[in-house]
């Protein structure tokens, strides 16, 4: 376990130095020059951001299933990676689409279903602040983040269901993938990349669930009560007094 | 057949009494005729004001903007305090053996049927305010049907899930809005279709399919939903 805790971001580092290495010395695109780089990074944030969403939903089912708390703990935290490489992936494709389309941002409907899809996983996320009991977070937000995850293919099919601006997938598509040999490497090496950088957030944010988790578990154990619970509802002091009467 | 099984409803007749006492209260309540849908109409009043008397745009926007409120709004009336059910109510209705997924399909029922009034209150304004083409506007009634439809069940649904927090209301658009997307497409391009002499079937299926999806949804998840109530 102590092994796998050091290699995992030594595999990491590893792995994004290859990825951007290849990324320098990838040919150029013929018409967007060395813009199409930015290909490296925002597709392989796209990805792992599905990647994240899927492990939300498949870890949900299996807190349906099982009723473990590990699951909605992964389901947790892989939501919360997953919409930080959603933004990511928004942020990235706004800083080439700014040279390429010549807006930051444009009413085209990848776009428009990328933003939806981050903001359903804030919503999921959001959910589970809300909720202060931990069995009925779980369940609740087991409960949505099988529903949220109808968003994903959604956006992986809106290029190809609306032929707009964005360009239809390359790799993940029915047949052969239409990117040069180089190129495809060259984004696959990213791919593994920022997929071990998720394998490192989410291990990390699993690590502070399990801590939260054991410090709330603590103060249900020793009576303690919890933030906020010393606050109480103003009364008028003549009301209090009847009251004591 | 035993005395049991006779005195039974049957989920159909549990699923429409429940509606109805959803509909007495919220006609008790007044909250979705006398509070948003006027909310709704100040919103549509408000946009010519933001955009300026460019009365060729608005005609165009109008519909859009129909649908947005319709939209944004329809949530707040899926989501309306008269809908929350104390956990006495809750109780009563599990010991009275009623399913999880009746007691979700009798408020859904309920919701859309409080959907289409407040469409139906919000298309004149919408109308009278934008003057829009309603070249083949007969096609909005399914298209205003399948909206209260599949906006009633998301909302039922992000009801279930936000059930007894501080922030429902809050909460319950965040969970549904994003959701509806396909609900807004359909309904937006049904009359952009129509405006063009062609059936808008195509736009119709995927409103269709969605409320399917949905419907299937609730249908699997309405047990876990009844747990955290």
């Amino acid at each position: 376990m102590t092994r796998v805790r050091t290699a995992l971001p030594i595999a990491a580092a590893v792995a994004v130095a290859t990825g951007v290495t290849a990324a320098m010395l990838a040919p150029a695109d013929q018409l967007q020059g060395d813009l199409q780089r930015l290909m490296y990074v925002h597709v392989p944030a796209a990805w792992t951001a599905y990647l994240s969403f899927a492990v939300t939903l498949v870890a949900s089912i299996g807190w349906l299933w099982r009723r473990k708390p590990g699951f909605d703990r992964v389901a947790a935290s892989s939501a919360e990676v997953g919409v930080f490489f959603t933004a990511l992936a928004i942020a990235l494709g706004s800083i080439w689409g700014k040279p390429v389309w010549g807006v930051w941002w444009t009413w085209d409907p990848r776009l428009i279903t990328t933003a939806l899809m981050l903001f359903v996983y804030l919503g999921y996320l959001a959910l589970r602040r809300a909720t202060l009991d931990p069995d009925a977070r779980a369940r609740r937000a087991a409960v949505f983040g099988v529903v949220a995850f109808v968003q994903v293919p959604i956006v992986h099919m809106s290029v190809e269901w609306w032929r707009t601006l964005h360009q239809p997938a390359t790799v993940l598509q029915p047949g052969q993938p239409s990117i040069d040999t180089p190129m495809l490497i060259t984004l696959l090496i990213n791919v593994v990349a920022f997929m071990l950088i998720y394998a490192v957030l989410l291990r990390l944010r699993l690590g502070i669930a399990a801590m939260d988790d054991q410090r709330a578990a603590r103060q249900v154990a020793e009576g303690r009560e919890l933030a906020g619970g010393a606050v109480t509802a103003p009364h008028l002091e003549d009301t209090q007094e009847k009251e004591a009467h | 057949m035993t005395a049991q099984a006779a005195t039974t409803p049957s989920p159909w007749r549990q699923c429409v009494e429940l509606a109805r006492k959803d509909l007495r209260l919220e006609l008790r309540t007044g909250e979705v005729l006398l509070v948003t849908a006027p909310f709704g109409a100040v919103a549509l009043l408000f946009v010519p004001l933001a955009i300026g008397p460019d009365t060729p745009l608005l005609r165009q926007l109008g519909p859009g903007m129909f649908w947005v409120v319709v939209l944004l709004f329809g949530v707040l009336v899926t989501l309306r305090q008269s809908a929350a059910d104390g956990p006495a109510q809750l109780a009563v209705l599990r010991l009275c053996g009623v399913h999880p997924g009746v007691r979700l399909a009798g408020r859904a029922l309920a919701n859309a049927m409080l959907l289409l009034t407040f469409q139906a209150v919000l298309a004149p304004v919408a109308i009278a305010l934008y003057n829009p083409d309603l070249t083949g506007g007969l096609w909005l009634i399914p298209a205003m049907v399948l909206v209260a439809a599949g906006l009633a069940a998301l909302g039922t649904v992000a009801g279930a899930l936000a059930e007894g927090l501080a922030g429902r209301t809050i909460l319950g658009p965040l969970l549904v809005v994003p959701v509806a997307l396909p609900l807004l497409l359909g309904a937006t391009q049904v009359l952009a279709t129509a405006r063009h002499e062609q059936a808008p079937w195509p736009w119709l299926l995927l409103m269709l399919a969605a409320i399917g999806v949905i419907a299937l949804t609730v249908a699997l998840v309405a047990r876990f939903l009844e747990e955290s109530a």
